[in-house]
This record gives C-alpha cells, sequence and structure tokens, in this order.
C-alpha cells in the first residue's frame, strides 16, 4: 500500500516538474518570425519594423533592415507619417512592449463606429 | 480567487486590454503567463487618442506595460468551477496521508462569484467589445 | 503576509488607478502585486460642467502597478448620493 502510495507521488511530483517547466517556456516562440518582418512597440514609445535575424529568452532582438516610425515631436505616443531607416540594430529585450508579425497588419477605418 | 487565474480562465475568450501608453488592443486571449505577458489574435489596436485603427493577424504583449483588462462576465463563473476541481483533486491525491500540505485546501468559501444579487439596472449598458474610449 | 485587502473581498471599493480614473466595482480577489479583479464595475467620470459620469465596464483585471488608491465603499452612503448633480474636477494623471 505506501509503496504504492510513494509511486503515486513519485509520478505526481513529476507531473508537478513538467508542468513547472511548460510554465517556464516562453508563450511566445520567435522562431516562426525568424526572416520575418515584425513590428516592435517599445516603452517609451518608439516602434519599428525590420527582419528578425535573431532573438533570445529576455526578448533582446536582432532586426535587420530596421525602419523606425518617427513620432509627433510635440506627442512622443503620436505616430507621425515619416520614418527613417535603422539597418541592422539590437533592440534591448526589457524595453520590448509589443511584437507583432508586419505580414497582415494594416491600418483600418474605425471598426466600432457602428456600435455607436 | 486570483486575477492570473482569471486571466488564465479567460483564455479563447475576447478581451480589451489598455496598455499604459493608452493605446487598447480588441481580441482574443490566446495565452498568458505568470508575468500576465500575453498572446491574443485577431487584434484591432486603437490609438490613445482612438482616432487611428490597426488591424493585426496576432499579437505578443508584455505584461508590465498592462493597465488593465476588460474580460466577458461570464468568465469569473467558469473560474469557479475550475479551483473547484483542481482543490477536488489534490484533496483526493493527499487523502488519508494526514496532509503534510494544508495550504491548497478549498478553504471554506466556496460561494464566489455567486452572482445572485445584481443591483440592476444600469447594467443594461454594457455593451461587449466596445473599446472605453472611442473619437 | 496579509495586505489587509482581504476584508475588502466581495465589498464594493472604489480604485483610484494612476492615470487619475476612478473605478467602482466588487473586489473579487486580488495577488501580492495588488493585481485586481474587479466584477460589475463602473467608471465614473468627473467633469465641472455635467454631473458625475457613470461608464459600465462589467468584469475586470487592474494590474497592480497603476493602483493609487482603493478603497471600501459605505454602500447606504453611496446609494443615497445623488451623483448628477456632483461636479468635481477630473483628477490628473500621476507623474512618474
Amino acid at each position: 500500500m505506501a509503496s504504492g502510495d510513494s509511486e503515486k507521488r513519485k509520478a505526481n511530483n513529476q507531473m508537478q516538474d513538467q508542468k513547472e517547466k511548460k510554465r517556464k517556456e516562453s508563450i511566445l516562440d520567435l522562431s516562426k518570425y525568424l526572416e520575418k518582418t515584425i513590428r516592435v512597440k517599445f516603452a517609451g514609445g518608439r516602434e519599428a519594423s525590420g527582419i528578425l535575424k535573431g532573438y533570445d529568452p529576455l526578448l533582446n532582438l536582432v532586426l535587420d533592415n530596421t525602419i523606425e516610425y518617427l513620432r509627433d515631436p510635440d506627442d512622443p505616443y503620436k505616430l507621425a507619417e515619416d520614418t527613417r531607416e535603422l539597418g541592422l540594430v539590437v533592440c534591448r529585450g526589457t524595453s520590448v512592449v509589443l511584437i507583432c508579425p508586419m505580414d497582415g497588419m494594416e491600418s483600418i477605418p474605425n471598426p466600432f463606429i457602428s456600435q455607436d | 480567487m486570483l486575477p492570473l487565474s482569471l486571466l488564465r480562465t479567460a483564455q479563447n475568450h475576447p478581451m480589451l486590454v489598455e496598455l499604459k501608453n493608452g493605446e487598447t488592443y480588441n481580441g482574443h486571449l490566446v495565452s498568458c503567463d505568470n508575468w500576465m505577458n500575453i498572446n491574443l489574435r485577431e487584434v484591432i489596436c486603437t490609438s490613445r487618442d482612438g482616432d487611428k485603427f490597426w488591424r493585426m493577424p496576432e499579437c505578443y504583449i508584455r505584461g508590465s506595460t498592462i493597465k488593465y483588462l476588460r474580460i466577458p462576465d461570464e468568465v469569473i463563473d467558469m473560474v469557479k468551477e475550475e479551483t473547484v476541481t483542481k482543490n477536488k483533486q489534490s484533496r483526493d491525491q493527499k487523502g488519508g496521508r494526514g496532509g503534510q500540505n494544508q495550504r491548497n485546501r478549498p478553504a471554506a468559501r466556496g460561494n464566489f462569484g455567486g452572482r445572485a444579487n445584481k443591483p440592476g439596472g444600469q447594467q443594461k449598458l454594457f455593451q461587449k467589445n466596445k473599446p472605453t474610449k472611442l473619437a | 503576509m496579509t495586505s489587509g485587502l482581504d476584508s475588502f473581498v466581495n465589498h464594493t471599493v472604489s480604485i483610484i488607478t494612476s492615470d487619475g480614473r476612478n473605478f467602482i466595482g466588487t473586489l473579487k480577489g486580488f495577488d501580492q502585486t495588488i493585481n485586481m479583479i474587479l466584477d460589475e464595475s463602473h467608471e465614473r467620470v468627473y467633469s465641472t460642467t455635467t454631473g458625475v459620469e457613470q461608464v459600465m465596464l462589467g468584469l475586470h483585471i487592474i494590474r497592480g502597478d497603476n493602483v493609487a488608491i482603493i478603497g471600501l465603499i459605505d454602500e447606504d452612503v453611496d446609494n443615497r448620493l445623488n451623483l448628477s448633480t456632483i461636479k468635481a474636477e477630473p483628477l490628473n494623471p500621476v507623474v512618474h
């Protein structure tokens, strides 16, 4: 009986371990974006897009052919139309706020308007 | 009930996320982790002033940049069931071994989310998926 | 360790967030970082020209970073308020 119990406990512990491992694994799989253009938003309001060349678990990114989207000089959270080319850059993970694929991202008219 | 348990339960549900920079994101929650980092799919991003909109197939948001999340009302009732079954399991597993770990007992407050005594009235004004800020 | 918030659970609370907004709702839970679950919540929007506007919002998770003040609401007193006659300057956001 006792041994059966301890077996059970072992199995249980293993399950817990697996669960822990799963939990520690990132919910973001950046490998699917490698060699693809992604849009990145940063703390403080900067935005850029570039081809993802590399990354680490801390969300540090290597982007190539990077474009920065310039902002309204009076409002760091408002995008202007202008861009500038940055080329090959390393983005610091701690300041990355949002990542999304450029493919399929599009500016649209107000989709909520019908509800008002 | 823990906020992150509610968030986990809200997976596959639509939600509105407002970031500290004022942008809002409407989308379905794909996944989340213990840091509140989230993946959304079929996203509509609204600029801080509510004047610009973007569609994105998916996006990843760092938890620390979130201000709040609006979650469909019914999700809170689903958390209850989940915690109850989980507690039941752990109780069964520990059965008869004098529980060395008393911490995750079900605790005698099972009636979370009892939504009986609604104040009524104004409730109807709530519209799903409507951003809090509009132009 | 308790933060003293336990006694607020399942009661109506008022939360002022660091962007200067005021949320009212039932506190359903919280964690170490003061992330909070607010159920059946509404926002009170203050203005100097019209009375207080209430915007129904429903179920919310508010991130702890963003919370400035949590207060317990006396529902009897609150129900007696005539919000449409209350005029007030909106709060400014916290400056970091």
